[in-house]
C-alpha cells in the first residue's frame, strides 16, 4: 500500500467566514506515528483548520482519512472512523468520571443501548479500554475521579486519552498545552511521543514554540489563513519568514 | 367579504394586545437575556389594579387593600393600574430577575415561569377566581372603511399600541441609555467597560415593558373580560412573535401582532362554517402560533440571534444513580406502609404523589440529564391518558398491555417535539414546547368533537381477572390500585437507574455538558435528543396512563399547561437533576399528599400555588440544587464531620466566560 | 518620574483557582506608553482583566488612579477614565458609527468629536455605517476613537494588531503613541507584533508561562534580539530531551 491510504491528508481546504477567507487552500498531511508541529500567530486560523477537519465548520476542499473522504460526514461519524480532536478548553464532561469521560467515547449510545442498558450485562472490557487509554497519558488510579477536581494539566491529558481512546488513527491536538506551566508541559511533550510511538498521527497545535519546536517531526507555519512554510524543526528556528510571523518585521525593513 | 374585514378590524384589538406583551418581551429580552414568561401575567395584575377601582373603588395591594371614598375617573384608575404594573416590575427586576441573570438558562425560565405561577395564584386569591368585566378606556363606536361599516374601538387600540410601540423604538434607537441597552444586548462585557451598568438598563427596560404590556392588556381586557387564566397564557402567542421578530425588530413585533391577531379572529370565523371539518374546530386558533413557530425556526433556526451574557454558573451536578436494594426496599416498604394506614382521600392523594413523581422523573431525564428544557411534559402524559381511554373503550385492550401501547404513543409525540431541539435549545426551545402543549391542549383535550364534554371514560384495570381499579362501591381508593401504581413506579424507577447508570446516562450528559465535544467524541447528539425525548415522553405516558386510571376517564383539566408548570416547579424545587428529587417533587406536587393535606386539615388549597411559586423562585435564586441536592450536600458533609475528614470545599464558580445563551 | 496611573503589584490572577499569571508587577505612568508581549496562552490578556478587575486579584494588589480596583465593578472604573479596549474590541456589530460615538460621552461633545474623528480620518465618512460592515481596520479604529472620546486618563488595549495587516496597525500605533504624550494618557498595549509594538513604547514586559520573564525598556529590548527570541521560543530544554 502507497503512504497515500494511511493517516490524513486535505487537498485545496478552504473556510470562509463572509468575505473573511479564514482558511486558504490548505494542503497537510499527517502520517501514523508521526507527529506534526501546526502554528502561526494568534488568528492565523488554526482552530478553524481543525474545525474543518473534523467537519464543525464547514468548509470546500477535501479530507482524506485512511485513503477514504470524509468530508460531508458529520463530526460523529468522522470521530467513529477514527479522526479525533481535543478542545483549546478541554471540554471535559465535568459531571462525569474520569472514566466515564473515556467510556462514552468507546460506547456511544443509542437505540441498541437502551436495550442493552436495560437487559444486558455491563461491560467488562470498557474498563480495560479506559485504563490503557490513561495509561497511554500517563494517568493511572484517577479513574473515579470526577474530572472537575482534576488540575488543568491532568484535565487536558484525559481530554488526549478521551481523544485516543477506541480507534484513534489520527488525533488533533488543540493547544493541549495552553495553562501548562513549563515543567507540566515537559512532561506532556514525553507523553506525546509515547502517543505516536503507539501508532496514531498527531497533529500538534500550540502557542509553547519551544513544545512544538522540540517534540514534532514536521512543521506547518500558518499566518493570515494560508501555510508559508513547512519543515522540520531546525529549518523553521532560523526562517525568516517563520520569525517574522511571531515577532513581527523590523519596522525599518517593513516600510521599505 | 364585509363580515371578513369586521373580523379582521376585532382581530386587531387581539393584535394589539400582541403588540404591547411582545414589545415588552423584547425589551426585556435585550436588556437582560431573560425571556419573561411572566410578560402576561404581570401586566394582567395592572389590569385587574385597574378592574377592581372601577369597580368598587377599591385599591387591592398583595397584601392589604386601600378603599377610596368614590370610584376614581376611569384615566387615573387606569394610570393607577400601569403603575401598581410598574412597581410589580421594579420588585421583579430586583427579587427575581437580576438575581439570576448570570444563572443557567434553565434556571432564567424556570424563574420567569415561577414568577407567572405565583402571580396567578396571588390573582386567583386577591381578586377571585371567576371573570370580570373590565370598563373600556375606548368608547365603542362605528367607523365605516371600504363602506363596511366596522368598530372603531378596536382601531384605537392599535393606534394607541403602535404610537407606544414607536416610543419604545425611539427610546431603544435615540436615547443614550437605549442605545446602550442595544450595545450591552450585543455584548455585555464591552458595555461594562463602555462604563454602562447593564443591571440599571435592565430596570429601566423592566419598567417600560410592564408600562406597555400592561397598557395593552388594559385595553384589551374591556373587550374579553378578565381572567387569572387568559392573560397569563396569552404571552404564549406573544413569544411566538418575538421569535418571528427574531428577538430583537420592534417593527416586525408590530406587524407580526396584528397579522396574527387578524388572523386567529378571521379563522374563528371560518371554523363556524358549515364545510368546515367539525372534529378541527376548537383550538385551531392557537394551533397556528405553534405552526408558525415552527415554520419559522426551520427556516431561520440557526440564525436566531442570542444574546451573548457573563455566565457564572452552572446546571447542578447529576449524580450517577446506583441500585442499592437495601434503601429500595426500605423506600418501597415505606410507600406500602403509607398507603396500608392511610385511606380514601388520603390514600389517594399518596397513590397521587406516587404517580407525580414519574411525571417529575420525565423532567429529570429530559432536563436533568439532558439538559433540554421542555414545557410539554403533560401533553406527553395526556395523550397517553387519551389513547388510554380510546384503546380501553373501543379495543378492550387489557391493562398492562394497554399502558404500554399507550406510552409508546406519547414516546412518539416525544420524539416529533425533539426535532426542533435539533435547532434550537435553552429558552427557545421552551417557548416551542410551550407553545406544542397549548396547541395540543386547546386542540386535542378540550376539542369536544375528540373529548366529550361529560369526558372519556376508561375501562377499569384488571390483571389476572383481578380488579385493580381505584373505586368499588363505597371504596375511593382502593388498596390494590395503590400498589399497582406502586409496581408500575418501581419498575419505572428500575429501568431509569439502569438506563440513567449505563451507556444511554453518559451520552445524555454528555450532551448536556458541551454538544460539539459530545459529538467530538462520537456521540449523535441527533439521535441522543430524540431517545431523550422519547424515554422522557414515555415516562410521563405511562404516568398519564394511571392518572387516566385514578380517575375512571381523562379529564381535559389534568393536563393542562398550568398543571405541567406546576409539576415543573416541584420538581425543579425537589432537585431536577436526581430521582430523589422526584420523589421530593411527587410529595409536594398538585393533587399530592402535601396538597391533600394543605387543602383538608388547613383548607388552604387557594395558597398551595402562591407558596409553590414563591418557593421555586427562591430555589431557583438560592439554592439551585434543589432539595434533594442540598440534603445530600448535607449528608455528606455530615459524613464527612464524622470521619473527622474535611468535608469537599464549596465548589468554584466556572471560569468567568463569554458564553452564548444558545 | 511620572504619576503612576496604574499599577500591579505582586498580582495574581486566574481561572478555577488556577492562576494564569503569577506575581507580576506592572506600572504605566501618564503619557507613557508600556507594552505587554508574549506568546499566547502567556496571560496577557489575563492580566488585562485583572487589572481591570473582571478577574478577581488572588494574590497582589491593581491601583488605578490611586484607588484599589474594585472586583466586577469595571463600569465605575470606565466612568472614572479607566478604559480596557478588549480583545473582541467591545463594539457591536448592530450600532452605526454614530451610535457608538454617542455612547462614549456622557454629553455630546463636537469639538472633542472632531478632535479625535481627526487622529481616525477613515471613520469621519462613515458615521451612519453599521459597524458590522465596517473593515477590520475601521472596526480597530472605532474601537480605540470611542475610547478615546470619553477623554480616558488610562487606556488599555488588548491584541490591537490581531488580524490586521501590519500596514495598518503602523498608522494606528504612532497616532496612539501621540496621544499619550499630547493628553498625558497612561498607554497599555497587548501585542503579539512585537516590533511594531516596541517602536512606539517606552518600556515593555514579556510574559511566558504566566510570569514576567523579561523586562526594560524599548531601546533595551530592541538592541538584545536574541534576548526576546528566547524569550518567546523558550530555552532547548525540549531538545535536549528529544534523543531521550
Amino acid at each position: 500500500m502507497s503512504a497515500e491510504q494511511h493517516g490524513l491528508r486535505t487537498s485545496e481546504l478552504s473556510v470562509r467566514y463572509g468575505g473573511l477567507v479564514a482558511n486558504d487552500r490548505v494542503e497537510l498531511r499527517v502520517e501514523p506515528g508521526e507527529i506534526v508541529g501546526l502554528i502561526g500567530p494568534n488568528g492565523a486560523g488554526k482552530t478553524t483548520f481543525v474545525d474543518a477537519v473534523t467537519g464543525f465548520t464547514t468548509a470546500e476542499g477535501e479530507v482524506f482519512l485512511g485513503g477514504q473522504r470524509i468530508d460531508g460526514l458529520p463530526p460523529h461519524q468522522r470521530r467513529r472512523r477514527g479522526l479525533s480532536r481535543t478542545w483549546q478548553a478541554g471540554e471535559l464532561f465535568g459531571n462525569l468520571t474520569v472514566a466515564q469521560n473515556i467510556e462514552v467515547a468507546v460506547a456511544h449510545g443509542g437505540f441498541g443501548a437502551i436495550v442493552r442498558d436495560l437487559f444486558g450485562r455491563r461491560r467488562a472490557s470498557l474498563g480495560e479500554t479506559v485504563t490503557a487509554a490513561l495509561r497511554t497519558v500517563g494517568l493511572d488510579g484517577i479513574e473515579d475521579t470526577v474530572t472537575r477536581d482534576l488540575s488543568l494539566g491532568q484535565q487536558k491529558l484525559v481530554g488526549v486519552a478521551r481523544a485516543l481512546a477506541g480507534n484513534g488513527q489520527v488525533v488533533l491536538l488543540d493547544e493541549p498545552a495552553a495553562g501548562l506551566d513549563s515543567q507540566e508541559s515537559l512532561e506532556f511533550a514525553e507523553r506525546v511521543r509515547g502517543i505516536a510511538r503507539g501508532g496514531p498521527g498527531v497533529l500538534l497545535i500550540d502557542h509553547d514554540m519551544s513544545l512544538v519546536l522540540g517534540v514534532c517531526d514536521r512543521i506547518y507555519v500558518m499566518e493570515f489563513g494560508k501555510v508559508i512554510f513547512t519543515g522540520t524543526p531546525a529549518q523553521a528556528r532560523t526562517d525568516s519568514r517563520v520569525i517574522a510571523a511571531y515577532l513581527g518585521v523590523p519596522m525599518e525593513s517593513a516600510h521599505a | 367579504m364585509d363580515t371578513y374585514l369586521q373580523f379582521i378590524v376585532l382581530g386587531l384589538g387581539l393584535g394589539a394586545v400582541y403588540i404591547g406583551l411582545t414589545t415588552g418581551l423584547v425589551l426585556v429580552y435585550r436588556a437582560t437575556g431573560i425571556i419573561n414568561f411572566a410578560q402576561g401575567a404581570m401586566a394582567m395584575w395592572g389590569a385587574y389594579v385597574f378592574a377592581q377601582l372601577r369597580i368598587d373603588g377599591t385599591l387591592v395591594l398583595p397584601i392589604g387593600r386601600i378603599t377610596f371614598g368614590a370610584k376614581p375617573v376611569i384615566l387615573v384608575a387606569a394610570l393607577i393600574g400601569v403603575l401598581m404594573s410598574v412597581l410589580l416590575g421594579i420588585v421583579a427586576h430586583y427579587l427575581v430577575f437580576r438575581p439570576v441573570r448570570h444563572a443557567p438558562v434553565l434556571a432564567q425560565v424556570v424563574v420567569s415561569v415561577a414568577l407567572m405561577l405565583t402571580l396567578q395564584a396571588l390573582v386567583v386569591i386577591r381578586f377571585g377566581p371567576n371573570s370580570i368585566v373590565v370598563d373600556s378606556l375606548v368608547p365603542a363606536g362605528t367607523v365605516t372603511l371600504f363602506g363596511v361599516e366596522v368598530s372603531s374601538r378596536e382601531l384605537i387600540m392599535t393606534a394607541v399600541m403602535i404610537a407606544l410601540a414607536a416610543l419604545v423604538w425611539a427610546y431603544l434607537r435615540f436615547t443614550r441609555a437605549g442605545v446602550a441597552t442595544r450595545a450591552a444586548s450585543e455584548n455585555e462585557r464591552g458595555a461594562m467597560l463602555m462604563g454602562f451598568a447593564p443591571d440599571r438598563l435592565a430596570g429601566v427596560a423592566m419598567v417600560l415593558a410592564s408600562a406597555v404590556g400592561t397598557v395593552g392588556v388594559l385595553l384589551g381586557s374591556s373587550l374579553t373580560g378578565l381572567n387569572p387564566a387568559n392573560y397569563t397564557l396569552l404571552v404564549v402567542p406573544a413569544l411566538a412573535v418575538l421569535l418571528v421578530a427574531r428577538m430583537e425588530s420592534i417593527g416586525v413585533v408590530v406587524a407580526a401582532s396584528l397579522v396574527l391577531g387578524a388572523f386567529q379572529s378571521v379563522v374563528n370565523l371560518l371554523v363556524s362554517k358549515p364545510w368546515w371539518p367539525q372534529w378541527a374546530q376548537s383550538g385551531v386558533d392557537q394551533v397556528i402560533p405553534f405552526v408558525v413557530v415552527m415554520v419559522i425556526l426551520f427556516l431561520f433556526g440557526r440564525r436566531l440571534p442570542s444574546r451573548g451574557t457573563l455566565q457564572t454558573v452552572r446546571l447542578p451536578d447529576v449524580h450517577v444513580p446506583r441500585i442499592r436494594p437495601v434503601p429500595a426496599l426500605v423506600l418501597v416498604a415505606a410507600a406500602v406502609a403509607v398507603l396500608a394506614l392511610t385511606q380514601d382521600t388520603y390514600r389517594f392523594g399518596v397513590t397521587y404523589s406516587i404517580i407525580l413523581m414519574l411525571v417529575a422523573l420525565s423532567y429529570v431525564i429530559v432536563t436533568g440529564y439532558l439538559g433540554q428544557i421542555s414545557l410539554a411534559q403533560t401533553s406527553f402524559a395526556g395523550a397517553a391518558g387519551f389513547t388510554l381511554s380510546k384503546v380501553t373503550t373501543n379495543w378492550d385492550m387489557p391493562f398492562p398491555l394497554a399502558i404500554l401501547f399507550c406510552s409508546l404513543v406519547a414516546a412518539l409525540l416525544g420524539m416529533i417535539v425533539a426535532l426542533p431541539a435539533f435547532r434550537i435549545r435553552g429558552a427557545q426551545l421552551a417557548i416551542v414546547t410551550i407553545a406544542a402543549a397549548l396547541a395540543i391542549e386547546r386542540f386535542v383535550f378540550n376539542n369536544y368533537a375528540l373529548t366529550p364534554p361529560s369526558g372519556n371514560p376508561i375501562a377499569n384495570p384488571s390483571l389476572f381477572g383481578l380488579n385493580v381499579g381505584v373505586r368499588e362501591g363505597s371504596d375511593l381508593s382502593r388498596m390494590a390500585f395503590s400498589l399497582t401504581v406502586l409496581v408500575v413506579a418501581v419498575l419505572v424507577v428500575l429501568a431509569f437507574v439502569r438506563l440513567a447508570s449505563g451507556t444511554t446516562g453518559r451520552m445524555f450528559l454528555a450532551v448536556r455538558a458541551n454538544e460539539r465535544a459530545a459529538a467530538s467524541v462520537g456521540i449523535d447528539v441527533r439521535t441522543a435528543k430524540v431517545i431523550g425525548f422519547g424515554l422522557s415522553a414515555f415516562v410521563a405516558g405511562m404516568a398519564g396512563c394511571l392518572i387516566g386510571y385514578s380517575a375512571g376517564q381523562l379529564s381535559a383539566e389534568s393536563f393542562t399547561v398550568f398543571v405541567g408548570l406546576q409539576i415543573l416547579a416541584v420538581a425543579y424545587l425537589g432537585g431536577i437533576t436526581s430521582f430523589g428529587g422526584a420523589v421530593i417533587a411527587g410529595i409536594i406536587g398538585p393533587l399530592g399528599i402535601i396538597y391533600v393535606v394543605l387543602h383538608e386539615v388547613f383548607d388552604m388549597g387557594d395558597y398551595y400555588a402562591l407558596i409553590s411559586g414563591i418557593a421555586l423562585i427562591a430555589t431557583a435564586i438560592l439554592n439551585p440544587v434543589g432539595i434533594a441536592g442540598e440534603t445530600r450536600r448535607q449528608i455528606a458533609w455530615l459524613r464527612g464531620k464524622l470521619r473527622a475528614r474535611p468535608a469537599d470545599p464549596p465548589p468554584v464558580p466556572d471560569r468567568k466566560v463569554l458564553s452564548d445563551v444558545s | 518620574m511620572p504619576e503612576q496611573l496604574l499599577s500591579a503589584e505582586g498580582l495574581t490572577a486566574g481561572y478555577n483557582g488556577v492562576p494564569a499569571i503569577r506575581d507580576l508587577d506592572l506600572s504605566v505612568g501618564a503619557g507613557e506608553v508600556v507594552s505587554l508581549l508574549g506568546p499566547n496562552g502567556s496571560g496577557k490578556t489575563t492580566t488585562l482583566l485583572a487589572l481591570v478587575g473582571l478577574l478577581p486579584a488572588m494574590a497582589g494588589t491593581v491601583t488605578a488612579l490611586g484607588e484599589p480596583v474594585p472586583t466586577r465593578r469595571p463600569h465605575l472604573l470606565a466612568r472614572r477614565g479607566v478604559r480596557l479596549v478588549p480583545d473582541d474590541r467591545g463594539i457591536y456589530f448592530g450600532l452605526s458609527v454614530r451610535e457608538h460615538l454617542r455612547l462614549a460621552r456622557r454629553r455630546p461633545d463636537p469639538a472633542r468629536t472632531a478632535a479625535v474623528l481627526d487622529r481616525f480620518p477613515a471613520l469621519a465618512g462613515l458615521q451612519s455605517r453599521k459597524v458590522g460592515l465596517l473593515s477590520g481596520g475601521e472596526q480597530q479604529m472605532l474601537a480605540i476613537a470611542t475610547a478615546l472620546l470619553g477623554g480616558p486618563k488610562v487606556l488599555m488595549v488588548d491584541e490591537m494588531s490581531l488580524g490586521l495587516a501590519p500596514k495598518i496597525v503602523q498608522e494606528m500605533l504612532p497616532a496612539i503613541r501621540e496621544l499619550a504624550r499630547d493628553e498625558g494618557i497612561a498607554v497599555l498595549l497587548v501585542e503579539q507584533h512585537v516590533e511594531l509594538a516596541l517602536a512606539v513604547s517606552d518600556r515593555a514586559v514579556v510574559l511566558n508561562h504566566g510570569r514576567a520573564v523579561l523586562a526594560g525598556t524599548a531601546t533595551y529590548l530592541l538592541a538584545g534580539r536574541d534576548r526576546l527570541e528566547s524569550a518567546y521560543f523558550g530555552a532547548d530544554e525540549f531538545a535536549a530531551t528529544q534523543g531521550a
